[in-house]
């Protein structure tokens, strides 16, 4: 269990994290969103104990970072943004290093690396050097250097950034499949990532926390109206006053014209109507054919645009 | 501790700096040896390592050995990860320390094939000898420490090891020039141990310049936590 009490992290004047406090429990996956410079790693760095905040304290399963670092750190697996390693080392001396570092007794040590490095797909490579590995590669030995130890608690710093989509999906499913004996937490900028992994995600910006919520609840806290896109073939133009006809649309836009004569239309109502049944009977009467209908779904993107602004004005 | 001790050690030779380090210190210590031993057919063992040559090396291959151990850590970000380890500031500042100082042992040792050579030519004094080890050890840790303290306060490897230099370069002509200062110069200091005095002053002078260091890179570490 992580709890994150008022935490404050100044550089001179200014403020990088602004009070900030949340409490993440056991076995939760949680994600750390927010524009550049939000101050996501700076509040990931306070977690891990990298730094220090200027207010302020984490406990760490009860421990205190800073008053008990030994025992707090103990606990936490960490991958850094941007994946430091040592280059002159091969992968499985990096890992044996921080298994050493993390004081992995000796009889199990040479064990748990192979099943790390087992775990993490670098069977292949564990003999070459650090410096030698492409970024995705870099990325699993990183992610290898956290893993070791079996800490409780593991922090990533955007896991997933400079991999192609293959390797994205490839991290991605590793850290679902982690996330069923951790506790996570990972910042990222990749929202459909956030939302596909996490059960809760934090939104900083500019130092203060926007939302805590399940993807899902921010979801729908954003979508304020139900939109429904139809397309339409309308050869009477019938669609022009079709909002006089449907007393429940609030609002109508054409969207498109498309090259086989339809027009697809979004038609807006109030959150708690659905407009899906009543245009399939009310088209049907005014003899306009659909082609085509679809609930647009509101999505974390969208969320986060609204609270980012919201935050701004 | 062991584990950053092991890995900083053998980092030393995955590099070439370990290689270097101990190669040139032997080039110049052979260069010393045929001009006193040869030339004068000197057989003092320990009059070697107070030449000219041993000592001028000295200055630029010292801060070779210190001043990537935090510099670069913290260029690369792999410093993350130490200090996000469960290891203490003091273990790993320590810990580079010693690794260090292996080094300088090894090449301590290396030089004892030219005490051999010696004891088939004379009988060379095992006591100065062993005087001299020990103080040459006393003289090159207090320049590590500095080295190390140089290497804490900036990410910048260069600038570390121009610092050392130019530390080791001062406190080395300065008090030529200024008698006052004689009797705080470290190779004056060093010189006593080539004579075969332990002098107990000095050696106190020499730990504690080599711990305050320490200290000072560990308050450095730590300090760092809270301005970075």
């Amino acid at each position: 269990m992580i709890e994150v009490k008022n935490i404050t992290k100044k550089y001179g004047s200014v403020t990088a994290v602004d009070d900030i406090s949340f409490k993440i429990n056991d076995g939760e996956i949680i994600g750390l969103l927010g524009p550049n410079g939000a101050g996501k790693s700076t509040t990931m760095n306070m977690i891990t104990g990298y730094i220090e905040p200027t207010d302020g304290e984490i406990l760490i399963n009860e421990y205190n970072i800073y008053k008990k670092p030994k025992k707090a750190k103990e606990q936490i697996g960490y991958m850094p943004e941007g994946v430091p390693l040592y280059s002159d080392l091969t992968v499985k001396e990096f890992v044996t290093y921080m298994a050493e570092l993390k004081k992995v007794d000796k009889k199990i040590r040479k064990e748990k690396i192979n099943k790390i490095i087992e775990q993490t797909g670098l069977k292949d490579v564990e003999n070459k050097l650090t410096r030698n590995l492409s970024r995705g590669y870099k990325q699993r030995v990183s992610m290898a250097g956290a893993l070791v130890g079996e800490p409780e608690i593991l922090i990533l710093d955007e896991p997933t950034v400079g991999l192609d989509p293959k390797q994205i999906t490839e991290i991605r499913e590793l850290i679902k499949e982690l996330g069923k004996t951790h506790t996570i937490i990972l910042s990222s900028h990749i929202l459909s990532e956030v939302s596909q992994i996490c059960n809760k995600v934090i939104i900083i910006n500019r130092g203060k926390i926007v939302a805590i919520d399940t993807p899902e609840n921010l979801e729908k806290k954003v979508s304020n109206n139900n939109s429904i896109y139809v397309t339409v073939e309308d050869n009477d133009s019938k669609m022009d006053t079709i909002k006089e006809k449907i007393e429940e649309i609030e609002k109508i836009k054409l969207v498109k014209e498309n090259e086989d004569g339809t027009k697809q239309y979004v038609l807006e109502s109030k959150a708690d109507i659905d407009l899906r049944k009543i245009i399939f009977s009310k088209f049907a009467k005014e003899n306009i054919t659909i082609f085509e209908m679809k609930k647009a779904d509101t999505t974390l993107e969208d969320a986060f645009m609204k609270l980012i602004e919201g935050g701004e004005k | 501790m062991w584990a950053v001790i092991k890995k900083e050690f053998k980092s030393y030779f995955y590099t070439p700096i370990g290689y270097i380090f101990i190669g040139v210190f032997l080039i110049a210590f052979s260069i010393s040896f045929y001009f006193s031993v040869v030339g004068y057919g000197n057989v003092n063992f320990e009059y070697i390592y107070y030449t000219l040559p041993t000592i001028l090396v000295l200055a630029f291959i010292i801060p070779l050995l210190t001043m990537r151990s935090f510099s670069e850590e913290r260029k690369t970000g792999t410093e993350q990860l130490l200090l996000t380890s469960p290891v203490s500031i003091t273990k790993i500042v320590l810990g580079k320390f010693i690794a260090a100082l292996f080094i300088v042992l090894i090449t301590e040792l290396c030089t004892f094939m030219y005490f051999g050579i010696l004891c088939h030519y004379g009988v060379p004094k095992l006591t100065t000898t062993f005087a001299t080890l020990f103080g040459f050890l006393l003289f090159v840790m207090s320049y590590i420490s500095f080295g190390m303290l140089t290497s804490s306060i900036t990410e910048n490897q260069i600038i570390s090891g121009i610092i050392s230099i130019g530390f080791f370069i001062i406190t080395w002509v300065l008090p030529e020039f200024n008698t006052n200062l004689e009797s705080y110069s470290f190779i004056n200091m060093f010189y006593k141990y080539t004579q075969g005095q332990i002098d107990i002053g000095d050696t106190i002078t020499f730990l504690t310049f080599t711990v305050t260091c320490i200290l000072l890179t560990i308050t450095v570490m730590q300090r760092r936590k809270l301005v970075k």
